[in-house]
């Protein structure tokens, strides 16, 4: 199938495509096409791969995670800094130690719950999601710090020993800064991948189409717009790679976000090959893109938006699992459970923001979410109330919707 | 580290392991394990936790006459019984279960090296709360040892900075507070648990015995050959870290320490009493009794071997351990390898054997 110029897709149409190509599953949809070895491309010897804003808007979430945790030196006002990148009147902010950052026009909450896709006629949304992460950040400060030195207990914010780590948690058990780490991941990271850059309408905007058929480059660039539009779906999982031409053997250890939970996911044995899997994607969509095979393309943003709502519900899953069992301990291991929890938590708030390849849609929308959330921190005293009986039913619920069993996702 | 059960939905273990030829389930096995239990509380543990509680006394003691009359005398006296308290919590560290386990000891009693810029910050400001879980490297062994052997160059200019209220009130705070938690431990032991823990004699994975042996094996990975040798030697890390030995400032106790706690677990896998070379019902002759009625390999004497294995190994080794991780780092390399070995046998093998599950995993590390 072989469509060289066309303006608007419907979303049944690529679900066709998606689905009369699949059936070619011995890879021969286009033999002309051949992903190289690494992600390397270039154009008359000069790289064609660009995802610097990536790199850099994962190295200012990593300095707000972090800066979460200095009890001594955090303000609500740098870390609010740090998410917007610009002071409360808007003007030019520099929260970050590194100066590349502080000269950054990029932010963080710029791109949190911002894709086309899912945000653009849903402002609403994504204004309260952006919201969502501010209340975090400020609740850190207003509710944790000054409890620094006190024994957190239910309904009382404070720290709790998590085998010989201590960790800090709110009144109801949870640690802010890892729901803004984990929220971080889906309402960031995976919306930016898989609803917008890996979506026709960014991919083929205006005049993209056309432009990548000619081979003709953004202004002063190397790239076609097309070509960079994929690259940064990929910099969003590769961006702060230390080799990120080859950057499957490091996966796990280049963030905190996605390439660290990607490679999570890749180290538990059910799950081995889809680090290379993904990568493969990536490598091969973008090969599509120079070869103007839109249609080998869309099948791998569709074999990417499967595999990255997998690893974000397997997650979800393996640490409510892990929290169950910290509360099934005698005594109960609350620490450790509700470290787990608060990771659980981050991860089931960024399946809001997983895409299901055939219908576009996530996985779970809003208020499916939003009751799992309700499920697990609701409650008068949130964590502390938990039971193993209603974890188990979260897990099940979100199990239910992929090729894999809580079992395999909890070990 | 954090222990976190894995309940790997015990249905499934059972059904799964019911084809195993060395379930002790298995009506033919009969050991005794609550005279293994017996053996356990009443010729090892709680001997080991009043020689302990013993030890400490005699250690306030030396706090309290250094406070009263610091010199370089007394000093030197306090630092024996230091000395002396720290090699019988390498036969107590193991046993973290019951009490131990709630009030979590080991990581209050012994996590190292110490945060000795807040331990300054605590006593220059005289506020601080033991109990927080954050303040587990500023008490302890370690902070002792910090204080004693390491708050200034020589004995002089550490009797000079120990000799005023603040650090005197910190000294007493530290040596209180592990009196008092230990004392709790043993009182917990000596009025009723003792009994709890001899009747859960069942083969579950609540059980006494089941309980124990994982506390035992996650003693000897994490906090014997990983904290001890692995981490110094930067086996979990891009480089070696020689400050990570145990009793750092003191310098030349971190083999002793290691050989000492060595010789425990090897004791307590071999049901040996305290201080005495009397053997009771132990991991080592329930191995031997499975393997006389199920004809298979003599996996007590491979145990034992890599004990002996790690012990000699180790001989080799300065008494200053974070020494030898500078001067000649492939030598604790070596000792690492050989108490490796022996994780592989008890925790794959002798689990196996006992159809005992592993009900700690590693965390992710964030």
């Amino acid at each position: 199938m072989r469509i060289s110029k066309i303006k608007v897709w419907t979303w049944a149409m690529l679900g066709l495509v998606a689905l009369s190509s699949c059936d070619n599953d011995d890879d021969s949809t286009n033999p002309s096409i051949e992903a190289p070895a690494t992600y390397s491309f270039t154009r008359e010897g000069q790289s064609t791969v660009s995802f610097s804003g990536q790199t850099a808007r994962i190295q200012m979430a990593t300095e707000l995670i972090n800066e979460m945790k200095d009890f001594d030196n955090a303000t609500l006002e740098v870390l609010l800094e740090m998410f917007r990148n610009e002071t409360a009147n808007g003007g030019d902010a520099n929260p970050f130690e590194s100066a590349d950052l502080n000269a950054s026009t990029k932010s963080v909450r710029g791109k949190t719950a911002a894709s086309r896709d899912f945000f653009s006629t849903n402002a609403t949304e994504g204004a309260e999601i952006k919201q969502d992460f501010e209340d975090w950040i400020a609740a850190q400060i207003s509710e944790v710090f000054p409890n620094e030195n006190v024994a957190a207990a239910a309904g009382t914010a404070g720290q709790i020993a998590d085998g010989s780590s201590t960790r800090y948690v709110s009144a109801k058990g949870l640690e802010y800064n890892q729901a803004v780490n984990k929220g971080l991941i889906g309402a960031l990271m995976l919306d930016q991948m898989l609803n917008h850059y890996l979506g026709v309408a960014v991919l083929d905007e205006a005049t993209n189409r056309a432009d990548n058929d000619n081979e003709t480059v953004a202004d002063g660039k190397t790239y076609t717009t097309m070509e960079h539009k994929w690259d940064e779906a990929f910099g969003y999982l590769f961006g702060n790679s230390a080799n990120p031409a080859n950057p499957v053997s490091e996966i796990g250890n280049e963030d905190a976000f996605l390439n660290k939970y990607l490679g999570s996911v890749e180290d538990d044995a059910d799950f081995s090959g889809i680090a290379q899997e993904v990568f493969d994607a990536f490598k091969l969509g973008r090969a599509a893109i120079v070869a103007k095979a839109y249609d080998v393309r869309d099948q791998q943003a569709a074999i990417l938006r499967e595999a990255m709502s997998t690893v974000i519900a397997v997650r979800a899953v393996y640490y409510l699992q892990q929290g169950k069992n910290g509360l099934e301990q005698n005594p109960p291991a609350y620490g450790a459970a509700f470290h787990d929890l608060s990771e659980g938590f981050g991860f089931i708030y960024s399946l809001r923001f997983t895409r299901q390849s055939q219908t576009g849609a996530p996985y779970f929308n809003k208020s499916e979410v939003d009751g799992f959330i309700n499920d697990l921190i609701g409650s008068t005293n949130g964590f502390w109330d938990l039971t193993p009986a209603m974890l188990d039913q979260i897990s099940n619920s979100i199990a239910a919707k992929f090729d894999f069993t809580v079992a395999q996702a909890g070990s | 580290m954090k222990k976190v059960l894995t309940l790997l939905l015990i249905g499934a273990l059972l059904n799964g392991c019911s084809s195993s030829d060395n379930d002790p389930n298995d009506p033919s096995d009969d050991f005794d394990r609550a005279a293994m239990l017996a053996n356990w509380a009443d010729n090892i543990i709680v001997p080991a936790l009043q020689q302990y509680v013993e030890e400490l006394g005699s250690l306030r003691a030396a706090v309290t006459d250094f406070n009263g009359a610091p010199t370089v005398n007394s000093l030197q006296t306090l630092r024996t019984e230091w000395l002396d308290a720290y090699m019988v919590w390498q036969q107590v560290s193991m046993f973290e279960i019951g009490r131990a386990e709630t009030i979590t000891l080991r990581n209050f009693t012994n996590i190292y090296p110490a945060d000795a810029q807040q331990i300054d910050e605590n006593i220059a400001q005289g506020e601080y709360n033991l109990t927080l879980p954050s303040t587990n490297d500023e008490q302890g062994f370690p902070a002792l040892d910090y204080l004693i052997n390491g708050i200034a160059g020589d004995d002089a200019a550490i009797v000079q900075a120990l000799d005023n209220d603040n650090h005197k009130t910190y000294l007493n705070d530290l040596i209180t507070r592990m009196v008092d938690m230990a004392t709790e431990v043993r009182n917990d032991w000596t009025s009723g648990y003792r009994d709890t823990f001899v009747n859960n004699s069942g083969s579950m994975a609540t059980s006494a015995v089941n309980k124990l042996v994982n506390d035992f094996i996650f003693y000897y990975e994490k906090a014997l050959r990983a904290g001890k040798i692995g981490i110094p030697a930067g086996v979990f890390s891009t480089a070696p870290l020689s400050d990570r030995v145990e009793a750092l400032y003191h310098g030349d106790a971190s083999k002793a320490l290691f050989l000492e706690a060595l010789n425990a677990s090897q004791n307590f896998f071999n049901g040996k009493h305290f201080g005495s070379a009397t053997t009771g019902e132990s991991l080592s002759s329930y191995l031997t009794y499975l393997n006389t009625i199920k004809d298979g390999e003599d996996l007590a004497g491979l145990i034992n071997n890599q004990f002996d294995a790690s012990r000699t190994s180790a001989a080799n080794l300065m008494d200053n351990l974070s020494q030898q991780v500078i001067t000649n780092n492939a030598r604790m390399l070596e000792t690492y390898d050989q108490l490796q070995m022996n994780v592989v046998l008890m925790k794959v093998d002798m689990f196996q054997a006992l159809n005992i599950q592993v009900d700690f995993v590693d965390a992710d590390g964030d």
